[in-house]
């Protein structure tokens, strides 16, 4: 039951933004999609989070997605940077960086938004959860790769585990 | 207000349209594949986020909707991003000027010729 409002109620959310329709019957179809759609779905294995510990999930999530956001904004700048000089200064590679999660869930979160941040894109994951980063300044982002790392996984850590 | 919304709108679509451009220059100027996805990758999803929100402003495509779409944009294209690098280096596309490889010889990989 809670799997099924788990995954029906973003559904939900979902579908009345994108509708933005809050009319009574707008409302009953949405939430017959919803639940249609999460008896539809595949067995997944979703993380719960305990009610109890959902005020720190949800403080912890705004403080990742303000992170996230700032990467956005910074991979958009130095990359346009980097391609807008004349000397094209790259020095590309691929370089390993250990997630140090151990959640399939975790590991996709940090692969995501390392790809999102300047100057770097996960390549490959191996199955201990290593990230085969390609960086267009291995140098650079060897320097910061693990501080950012460490908070972005301190975040996630505190979200899901 | 009206004129004002419609400054600002114009503004975001002058940068969106610009990184969008941006990205396509780097696609041409990078060197090999997956240099050319950070391009792709980020700079122009960067513009694409900057003309959704000048969407909001200026056209009826509601707030929620804006903003589901740049949720979805931003989650997307990470993933296609890293999708077509991992396929690349599978199919053994080669890197210009590597400065290191850590990943090399830990996957499977092709000549290069597929």
């Amino acid at each position: 039951m809670s799997r099924m409002i788990q995954i029906s109620l973003p559904l939900f959310i979902v579908y009345l933004a994108l509708t933005g329709n809050l009319e009574p019957a707008n409302l009953v179809v949405g939430a017959l999609v919803a639940v249609g759609i999460s008896l539809l779905r595949p067995q997944m294995d979703l993380q719960s989070v305990a009610l109890k510990r959902l005020p720190r999930f949800l403080w912890a999530a705004i403080r990742y997605i303000f992170v996230v956001a700032g990467d956005v904004i910074r991979g958009g700048i130095s990359t346009a940077r980097i391609v807008l000089d004349p000397a094209l200064p790259l020095n590309p590679g691929i370089i390993a960086i250990p997630s140090g999660s151990i959640s399939e869930l975790g590991t996709a979160l940090s692969a995501h938004s390392i790809s999102l941040s300047p100057g770097e894109m996960v390549v490959a994951i191996d199955d201990r959860g290593v990230m085969y980063t390609h960086c267009l300044n291995v140098d650079e982002s060897e320097k910061f790769v693990a501080e950012a790392q460490s908070l972005r996984q301190n975040l996630l850590s505190r979200m899901f585990e | 207000m009206e004129t004002v919304l419609q400054i600002a709108a114009l503004a975001l679509m002058v940068i969106g349209t610009l990184f969008s451009f941006i990205g396509v220059i780097g696609f041409i100027r990078m060197p090999d594949a997956y240099t050319r996805l950070h391009a792709t990758g980020k700079v122009s999803v960067f513009g694409i986020v900057f003309l959704l929100l000048a969407a909001i402003l200026l056209t009826p495509l509601s707030l929620w909707k804006g903003l589901v779409l740049i949720l979805f944009v931003l989650l997307g294209s990470p993933s296609v991003a890293h999708s077509i690098a991992s396929a690349a280096y599978r199919i053994g596309l080669p890197m210009s000027n590597p400065a290191r490889d850590d990943l090399k010889g830990k996957m499977e990989q092709g000549d290069g010729k597929d």
